[in-house]
Order: C-alpha cells, then sequence, then structure tokens
C-alpha cells in the first residue's frame, strides 16, 4: 500500500501519453480536440497527485471548462464534409517522427541525473492562500503584465471575429 | 516515484505535442498539439517545486501565468483559424500559401 | 436532537473495528468504508431528482390551478419512478449519420461531473462527505465539465440543428459561469476560507439577538451576491427564462433531441441534479447551512434545517419557471456581460472595501 501513489502516477503517465498520442495522430479533428480534453483531466490529476490542489482546480477551470470549448467550437464550425476522407498527416511525418524521438530521448537521459532526488519529507499543505500572498506579493508585475496580454488578446479576438462588410 | 519520473513525463508529452505541430495537416490540429506543449512544461514546473524548492511556491505562480497566455493565445489563435476559414473555406495548412513567392 | 453526523461516524467506525477484529486488514476496512459511503452519496444523487422532478410537476400544477399527476400513487407520488421504468426499457435509438461513440458518451460525460460535485457540500453538523480545502473552487470548475457533454451531445446528434442547439448552449454556459464564480468571490474574501464546510460554520450566532448572521444579511454584498448567484445558477442549469437551449415549444429539444430512452434520462438527471446542487451551495454560502432560523439550534437537528433551506431555493427555482417568459438568446447574453458582470465586479470592491474596514 505504500507503493500506492506510484501505482497512480503510472497509470496517469499511461492514460496521459495514451491520450496525447490520440491528440496527434487520430484521423478526426473531434475525436483529437476530445482527446485533448481527457488529457487535461489526467494533467489536472496529476497537478493534485503533486500537491498543488488550487491548479488542479484551475486548470480543469480555464483549461477545460474555457479553452476546449472554444476550441470545440472552432472544431465544430469549420468542419466539411469530406474531412474523413482527407488524411491527417503530412509528408514530412517520418523526419518529424525522427526529430520528435531525438528530443525526447535527450530529454529522458538528460533528467536521469534527477533519479535519485526523492520527494522531501514536507507534506502537501493547501496551497490557495500563499498562492494568493504570492501573487499579489512577489509576483505583482507578472500579474499586472499577464492583465495586460489578456485585455491586448480579448481586443485582437473581438477585432478578428468581427465581419467586415464593405 | 522520484524527480526522474514526472520530468520524464514532462519529457515524452513535449515530444509527443512536437511531432503533432511539425505533422497535422489541420491548423486546429496544431494549435492543440502546441496546448500539449504547454501542459508538458506545466507538469515540470510543478514537479520541479515541488521536489527541488519545496518552501516557495514560484513554480505553481508561473504555471498559473503559463496557463493564462496560453488560454489568451489559444483565443486569439482561433479568431484568426475563424476568420480564415471564412475567407478560404479551409483550414488545412497547404491552402493557405496567399504570401507564397 | 437526532444529529446524524457523528452518528454515523460512530457507526461507521463500530464497523471497521468489527472488521478489523474479525481479521480484515485495516486498509481493506478503511477502503471498504471509503466505497459504502460514496455510494450512499451516489444514491443520494440518483434519488433526489426522482423528488425534485414529482415536485416540479406538481408545484408547476397548482400554479396553473390544476392538479398535476395524481393516478400512479396516492397523489401521484410514485409518478417519477413510473417514467424512470419507462424510460429503462425504451429502445435506444441512434441516427445514421450520427457518430456512435460520441452519442454514447454526450450522457456520460454531462452526468458524471455531478455525482463528484456534492463531495464537499456540508448537509449537516458531521455531514461533510469530503471537507476539501478549495470545495467551492472544486465545484464551480469540476461542473465545468458538464459543458463538453452538451457540446457532445450537439455534434453526436448527426443534426445540423441540434448542433446549433449545442453550440447556443454552451456559449450560454460558459457565459453564465463567469458572473457565478465572481459572484461567491465576496464571501470567500469575507469568510478566508474556501471550505464550504467553514463557510457554513462561521455564520453561526446572532446579532442584536435576533438577526443571524448569514451571508444574506450583509449589508448590500450579501444581497448582490446572493441574487447573482441565483440567476446565475438558473442560467447554468439551462432552466426558465433562460432555457432557450432546451426549449419545446422553440426548437423540437435543441442539443437533447436525437437522446431518446436512458440518455435522456441522464440528461434529465444531471440537470435537476445541478438545480439540487446549486440550492446546496447557495444554502452552505448565504444561508447558514444547518444553522437554525427562529428556534434554538438544538430542536431541530441541523440536516433538516440545511435540506429545508435547499428545497425553499430550489422551490424558488421551480417559481421561476412559470412565473417569467423565456428571453430571447441575445438578450440572454447581454444581460449577461451587460449587467450580472459589472454589477458582479462592484460587489467585489464593495466587499473588499468591507473587509478592510473589519480589519481596522
Amino acid at each position: 500500500m505504500s507503493h500506492l501513489p506510484s501505482l497512480v502516477f503510472y497509470a496517469m503517465s499511461a492514460a496521459l501519453i495514451l491520450t496525447a498520442i490520440g491528440v496527434v495522430t487520430m484521423r478526426s479533428v473531434f475525436y483529437s480536440a476530445v482527446s485533448l480534453v481527457a488529457a487535461l483531466t489526467v494533467v489536472a490529476g496529476l497537478f493534485l497527485l503533486y500537491g498543488a490542489d488550487f491548479l488542479g482546480a484551475a486548470q480543469v477551470l480555464v483549461y477545460i471548462g474555457g479553452i476546449m470549448i472554444i476550441m470545440l467550437f472552432v472544431v465544430m464550425l469549420s468542419q466539411r464534409p469530406h474531412d474523413s476522407m482527407e488524411r491527417q498527416t503530412n509528408d514530412q511525418w517520418f523526419r518529424a517522427l525522427c526529430l520528435a524521438l531525438v528530443i525526447g530521448i535527450s530529454l529522458v537521459r538528460g533528467f536521469r541525473i534527477f533519479i535519485n532526488q526523492m520527494v522531501s519529507t514536507v507534506v502537501p499543505v493547501p496551497t490557495s492562500a500563499s498562492l494568493g500572498r504570492l501573487l499579489l506579493g512577489d509576483m505583482l508585475l507578472p500579474f499586472e503584465t499577464v492583465s495586460l496580454i489578456l485585455l491586448a488578446a480579448l481586443v485582437g479576438a473581438v477585432l478578428f471575429g468581427q465581419d467586415k462588410k464593405s | 516515484m522520484t524527480l526522474y519520473h514526472g520530468l520524464a513525463l514532462s519529457g515524452i508529452v513535449f515530444s509527443i505535442g512536437v511531432y503533432g505541430v511539425l505533422t497535422r495537416r489541420n491548423v486546429l490540429g496544431i494549435l492543440m498539439s502546441i496546448e500539449l506543449m504547454f501542459n508538458a512544461a506545466n507538469i515540470a514546473l510543478v514537479v520541479f517545486n515541488r521536489y527541488l524548492h519545496p518552501g516557495n511556491l514560484w513554480g505553481q505562480g508561473f504555471v498559473l501565468f503559463v496557463i493564462t497566455v496560453a488560454a489568451a493565445e489559444a483565443v486569439v489563435g482561433l479568431s484568426l483559424v475563424l476568420a480564415i476559414y471564412r475567407n478560404l473555406k479551409s483550414v488545412y495548412t497547404e491552402n493557405m500559401n496567399l504570401l507564397h513567392g | 436532537m437526532f444529529e446524524l453526523g457523528p452518528a454515523l461516524s460512530h457507526l461507521f467506525q463500530v464497523m471497521r473495528s468489527f472488521a478489523t477484529s474479525h481479521g480484515v486488514s485495516p486498509v481493506l476496512a478503511i477502503l471498504i468504508s471509503k466505497i459504502i459511503q460514496t455510494n450512499i452519496i451516489i444514491l443520494l444523487v440518483s434519488l433526489v431528482p426522482m423528488l425534485l422532478v414529482y415536485a416540479e410537476r406538481k408545484v408547476s400544477a397548482f400554479m396553473q390551478a390544476r392538479l398535476g399527476p395524481m393516478n400512479v400513487g396516492p397523489w401521484g407520488i410514485f409518478q417519477t419512478l413510473a417514467d424512470g421504468i419507462k424510460l429503462m426499457f425504451k429502445e435506444d435509438v441512434v441516427p445514421s449519420g450520427a457518430d456512435w461513440w460520441v452519442h454514447f458518451m454526450a450522457p456520460v460525460v454531462a452526468v458524471a461531473p455531478v455525482f463528484v460535485c456534492y463531495a464537499p457540500v456540508p448537509f449537516g453538523q458531521g455531514l461533510t462527505p469530503v471537507d476539501l480545502n478549495t470545495g467551492v473552487l472544486f465545484i464551480l470548475s469540476v461542473s465545468g465539465i458538464s459543458t463538453i457533454g452538451i457540446l457532445l451531445g450537439g455534434w453526436g446528434s448527426g443534426n445540423k440543428y441540434s448542433m446549433l442547439g449545442g453550440l447556443r448552449a454552451a456559449a450560454q454556459l460558459v457565459s453564465f459561469e463567469i458572473p457565478r464564480v465572481l459572484s461567491v468571490v465576496p464571501v470567500l474574501m469575507w469568510y478566508g476560507s474556501m471550505s464550504l464546510r467553514t463557510i457554513a460554520l462561521a455564520q453561526q450566532g446572532r446579532w442584536f439577538n435576533i438577526i443571524p448572521k448569514w451571508f444574506i444579511f450583509y449589508p448590500v454584498i450579501g444581497q448582490v451576491a446572493f441574487i447573482v448567484f441565483l440567476i446565475s445558477s438558473v442560467a447554468e442549469t439551462n432552466r426558465t427564462p433562460f432555457d432557450i437551449p432546451e426549449a419545446e415549444s422553440e426548437l423540437v429539444a435543441g442539443f437533447h433531441t436525437e437522446f431518446g430512452g436512458m440518455k435522456f434520462a441522464l440528461f434529465f438527471l444531471a440537470e435537476y441534479a445541478y438545480v439540487f446542487l446549486a440550492s446546496a451551495m447557495a444554502t452552505a454560502l448565504f444561508l447558514g447551512g444547518g444553522d437554525g432560523f427562529l428556534l434554538p439550534n438544538g430542536i431541530i437537528p441541523s440536516w433538516i434545517w440545511f435540506l429545508l433551506k435547499t428545497f425553499a431555493i430550489v422551490f424558488l427555482f421551480l417559481w421561476f419557471r412559470w412565473t417569467y417568459p423565456r428571453l430571447r438568446v441575445d438578450r440572454l447574453m447581454q444581460f449577461c456581460w451587460k449587467f450580472l458582470m459589472p454589477w458582479s465586479f462592484v460587489n467585489i470592491a464593495l466587499a473588499g472595501a468591507l473587509v478592510l474596514v473589519r480589519m481596522r
């Protein structure tokens, strides 16, 4: 039973890798989007496993309840009847596969220096209050800058969404 | 379950995202693979915070900013895709070659 | 009188020690007791919508000067059971142009989050199934997953109009999530915690021995927050006056036109379970959840107070349906973005000012 966190971690990483492969290989882009929703839920679960409770809830709220809904909107609005017959991968798939394998294997080998870094004995504590103090304290400048970025994104989205009838 | 396992997972998902960005013909597929890469980076940030710096929460604060910026970028990208689709009637990248020499 | 919470935890402890003394390992005993508790919650979440459907039909009937279901059982109390049995035996028709897997997963994704969302709700003293530190945020974020189920339902119907209905429903749900989350922020600011049990417990006590210290009685911020939360919850659960996505007289049944039998029953169950969940949240956050009213605190147990207050708000939900006409979809969105959201921001600013005054 002391292996339970490891078992849960292995199960979640298997689910994440499977759904991620589903995102990049499925022929129907709608199925890719649904697979991405599943992958993001597993990532939220991983955040909870590592003790980031506020982040797990924020991930579900923002990514799944916001970004993925917009993505599903655009997928549903931009479908054409003969999409199921189109291939979804372009001609460079072999080179991309080699490059992805190189990046993946070098990352995994490179991180081996951390193989003996065990978890510290600090018990996970609720993070919401400390995150709030951090955001409005030490991280105030990035916080305000991100609000500017969001404003720019809002204006940009409204601008691109307008129908220019001349 | 050490730091290595969390980072290895993050690396694998990141490389799957790279494969997706380089391979998908559908612009929305590319955007979804970019979201995968963002999430791989988020996992790495949280894992580093938990194992190497358990005292403070800078990693998790940074993850909040990554999520926010990803949201902003997804919104702008998707409205661009919709505008392109309205004019071009297609979301496949081979047809978006108006600036081609 | 009869406090259920301590009695239940004592009962589970007795069962665990009985199992352990007869050779079951302690970890397995805890696991089995957790599984039994989870099943009790699932049973509760499945049975409450049955009660609510009957209540809706009776209340709407009495408001329309008629009697409602009277045939099945005394005053028709077994009507919902009969309806459930009928829906279970109906043939499951999937349209030929529709995607079978998406048609299958849509009701599942729409109804699964609501079972999980009932965990942090404090049903009384000692009756919180799981006292999460981020209870409010957890409920608000997980209930957003149901929107994906509605989008899947719209797509999986293989029908252009259902798809448009699904898109409109999802747009409405995503828009009204914002005033809903923002209206809860003053409560979190004032009580300094996101745990529903802590917030409900902190609202015990009286001012001048008469007025309860519930959040709804706080000057301006309590009332505005409660009203905005109530209105956005009515919109989030697709109830009239915001039920354009599933209006029967407008577009057959919107995104769930092509769903019959058990799948329709699941969508229905999800809607009523969310109504009860929203009322339970409003009770715990704004009405003191379990605190007595006018009677001293020992006579009626806290879980009966909680149920009474929750059913009062559910009655409000039902009352709205048969009083107000339906809002057109663009006026609905304007109402959200141009009225509810600015008022939630003003409310947060006022709550911040009050917190500052309290700190001095």
